[in-house]
């Protein structure tokens, strides 16, 4: 008994905050699953509302994944938070607009005689086209803003490239409100890409739509995602974005040219950013120069709720995310208009319990 | 404290100014604020009861309609408008005893000082008889101790504050319907015409739109409707399928929104793909508009929205062409008010008419105290907005907002 007193001082603080720590957690795990089994006994919504609401975090999600990649892309190289990834989106979302556009504008002749727009006689082109064009916009702006924004201070402390990373966001904003006006812009569809309809199922007594558009980001996300994936663990490219995250230094004596790998990681996460603007463009219509922003901010979330720097984490976090905003006021039964809260409780939830985010930190060298 | 002992003073000093002016032009015979008996017989009578005494206008000069309206700044297409919308009113009213009205329209920057300082200006020219204004709500509530001291009642196309007219004030009215009426009209027109029974409320979380949607909660409430559900959703986002998809799963045959048309448009959007395909999407004045039509396409087809914009009828057609040939500019292209600037200025000077007397020296008498009550009573006047008819706290706008639907691409008035 006295020994144990004598060494109470020493350990109890660490064990104790653990242990209140573990307490929290089942007490809180104990009140949401209480809460969630009270509204399902409920039972206000059907199957049908189950499925709309996860269909459409998924969408969501699946864009905000494909975001949060390159923040993660970003910070497992340059141990700097992006901030300026959102505008970058938002350029990507512009350049889709204006290929759909000009497409829109041009008529053609369809094959039976009839007058239609480029757009509609050949969508898969279009498509095609506008993706390549808003990926490749935002590609290039994320080499240049790297370039301008992050290069020259490589060696400064990590706060002053993440004030630079701010203010290129402020910029980059201002910048496509004075270019493009600050109106809210439509994208102009293919009419097999409409954006409300798709697969109708019958569920529980109601229509189930499946749009045609949100399955096309979701699955060009996924694809996107796998070769993202491919891409770093397979290719010499990858090879090289690892050694450079794991330890610059020893990279560079390895021969990597370290500068052109951080603007290579640039272009990538650029690129994907643009796929996912103009994803968010052919599914919800609506976007301005502003359209970057909350994206930009949820994906964030996603990337350190996922475990930043960490590829897989990134895409689970936005999936993730997508899912409890939209399943998670169901689920507790409270006001949509919390689903930010919740969102948001749960980065905390997670940072408290697990710092390094779901599936962990990439810890390089360096960091430790 | 330190406000009204400063309103004191401003209308302690407007007083003095007023009377003084006012006795200047209309020579030795005619000061109309006397209550002595040594007018002579060219003062009518009904001056030395009524309670401000008579405005008097000297023969050949013009009887005046005042305005506070915000003429240059940030909002002064609003003044611009309502001003030139005046004015056709006082075109078209003609003369009273053969004298001319004229529309007297001051720069009040649209804020509460401004109001204070055209309301002493305004209060102490003799002529003036009657306000259209003013403007913005600020504005109007800093300038109505004035003109309540003075006597000159108030005809407000645009100030559409609710408490205003909870403030006592006597000589306080306004044309302009305020959010608790058109939240008030869109239960019943729910309710009665369209005939539903339970319905959702949406709103954006800001005052104007949960201010609607709260007063269409309670008055479907008290009608015997059902209120379903109610949420707010956050404006700015672009995907709002996840709370229609909660509300569809309690089944509303309509989904009333109080909120701005950009989250309008994307509600209208979502609906069919959250299971809300059979639901009537009705919005408030703050939906209605080209935008709406534009970026909704198929899916705004069937949608409602309330608008101050009056119903089409021969008065409301001759202004547009009267406002379009002497501006150039079409009517409700500055701002939705033109119409109540034409109502609340045509308003007063009906009701002018009625109390004006000519007196024998040939200048025009107009009693303030009567004026003032006359234009509070005033009770089944037609005009561009329909039928005016004020409350005894000064509402006039029974004729409640226009209710528009979508049909073919197109706003198009609703069944009544």
């Amino acid at each position: 008994m006295e020994a144990l007193r004598k060494k109470i001082p020493l350990t109890l603080p660490q064990n104790s905050i653990k242990i209140i720590r573990i307490i929290a957690a089942l007490l809180l795990l104990a009140l949401v699953i209480v809460r969630a089994i009270d509204v399902a006994a409920e039972s206000q919504f059907g199957a049908d509302t189950w499925l709309r609401l996860s269909v459409s975090g998924l969408i969501i999600g699946g864009m905000y994944a494909l975001i949060a990649i390159g923040y993660t892309l970003v910070y497992g190289i340059l141990f700097m938070i992006n901030f300026a990834h959102g505008e970058v989106m938002m350029l990507g979302t512009f350049g889709g607009y204006f290929v759909f556009e000009a497409f829109n504008a041009i008529q053609v002749t369809a094959t039976d005689g009839t007058q239609m727009s480029f757009l509609n006689a050949n969508p898969v082109i279009a498509i095609f086209l506008a993706f390549l064009m808003g990926m490749t916009i935002a590609a290039l702006s994320g080499y240049f803003l790297e370039k301008i924004a992050y290069r020259p201070l490589r060696g400064a402390p990590r706060l002053v490239p993440l004030i630079s990373a701010i203010g290129a966001s402020i910029f980059l904003q201002n910048a496509g409100q004075l270019l493009f006006g600050p109106q809210r812009r439509q994208y102009v569809n293919p009419v097999v890409l409409d954006r409300g309809i798709g697969w109708n199922l019958e569920l529980s007594g109601s229509t189930v739509v499946l749009t045609y558009t949100g399955i096309f980001s979701l699955v060009l996300s996924a694809i996107l995602m796998v070769g993202l994936y491919l891409l770093v663990q397979r290719t010499k490219l990858g090879r090289a974005m690892r050694a450079v995250a794991q330890d610059k230094k020893t990279a560079a004596l390895m021969g990597i040219n370290v500068d052109q790998i951080i603007s290579r990681t640039f272009v990538i996460s650029g690129a994907l950013a643009g796929a996912a603007g103009v994803m968010w463009g052919i599914h919800n219509g609506l976007f301005n120069y502003f359209v970057g922003f909350l994206p930009g901010i949820k994906a964030f979330t996603a990337a350190v709720l996922g475990g930043i720097g960490n590829i897989p984490g990134a895409m689970v976090g936005g999936l993730f995310l997508g899912i409890v905003e939209s399943l998670g006021p169901a689920v507790l039964g409270i006001d949509f208009q919390l689903k930010d809260v919740i969102a948001f409780s749960i980065l905390i939830l997670v940072l408290i319990f697990r710092p390094s985010g779901i599936l962990g930190e990439a810890l390089s060298e360096e960091k430790v | 404290m330190k406000k009204s002992v400063l309103f004191f003073v401003f209308v302690v000093f407007a007083m003095i100014l007023a009377s003084c002016n006012g006795a200047a032009p209309a020579g030795d015979t005619s000061n109309g604020d006397s209550s002595g008996g040594d007018t002579t017989s060219a003062v009518p009578e009904v001056c030395a009861s009524d309670a401000f005494g008579c405005a008097v206008v000297p023969a050949g000069q013009t009887v005046k309609i005042g305005m506070g309206a915000p003429l240059t700044g940030d909002y002064a297409s609003f003044g611009v408008d309502i001003s030139q919308g005046a004015a056709i009113a006082v075109k078209d009213a003609g003369t009273v005893e053969g004298f001319a009205f004229e529309l007297v329209a001051q720069d009040t920057q649209g804020a509460p000082e401004g109001g204070a300082a055209v309301a002493n200006k305004l209060a102490t020219d003799p002529t003036v008889v009657a306000i259209a204004g003013h403007i913005f709500s600020g504005s109007t509530e800093a300038a109505m101790p004035i003109y309540d001291k003075a006597g000159l009642p108030m005809m407000s196309p645009s100030a559409t504050n609710p408490p205003l007219t909870t403030l006592g004030s006597k000589v306080f009215n306004r044309i302009a319907f305020t959010d608790a009426v058109q939240g008030k009209f869109a239960a019943d027109y729910l309710y009665n015409k369209l005939g539903f029974r339970k319905i959702a409320a949406l709103h954006d979380g800001g005052a104007y739109g949960q201010g609607l949607a709260d007063v269409v909660q309670a008055e479907f409430t008290a009608l015997g409707g059902e209120v379903v559900g109610y949420e707010a959703v956050t404006p700015g986002e672009t995907d709002y399928t996840a709370t229609l998809s909660a509300l569809a799963a309690k089944n509303p045959e309509a989904i009333y929104f109080g909120g701005y048309v950009a989250e309008g448009v994307v509600l209208a959007n979502n609906m069919k793909q959250s299971g809300l395909e059979n639901a009537v999407f009705f919005g408030c004045d703050g939906t209605f508009g080209a935008e709406f039509v534009e970026k909704t396409g198929a899916n705004g087809e069937g949608a409602y929205a309330a608008s101050l914009i009056p119903p089409q009828s021969e008065a409301k057609l001759k202004f547009d062409a009267d406002y379009l040939a002497a501006y150039g500019v079409g009517a409700g292209t500055l701002s939705p008010y033109t119409w109540s600037g034409y109502d609340a200025a045509a308003v007063l000077m009906a009701k002018v008419k009625e109390v004006a007397v000519l007196g024998g020296d040939g200048s025009l008498y107009v009693p303030r105290g009567a004026l003032v009550n006359a234009v509070r009573t005033t009770s089944g006047f037609v005009s561009i907005t329909g039928d005016v008819t004020c409350s005894d706290v000064g509402e006039c706008n029974t004729a409640g907002p226009t209710f528009y639907i979508v049909q073919d691409g197109d706003w198009v008035q609703a069944e009544k």
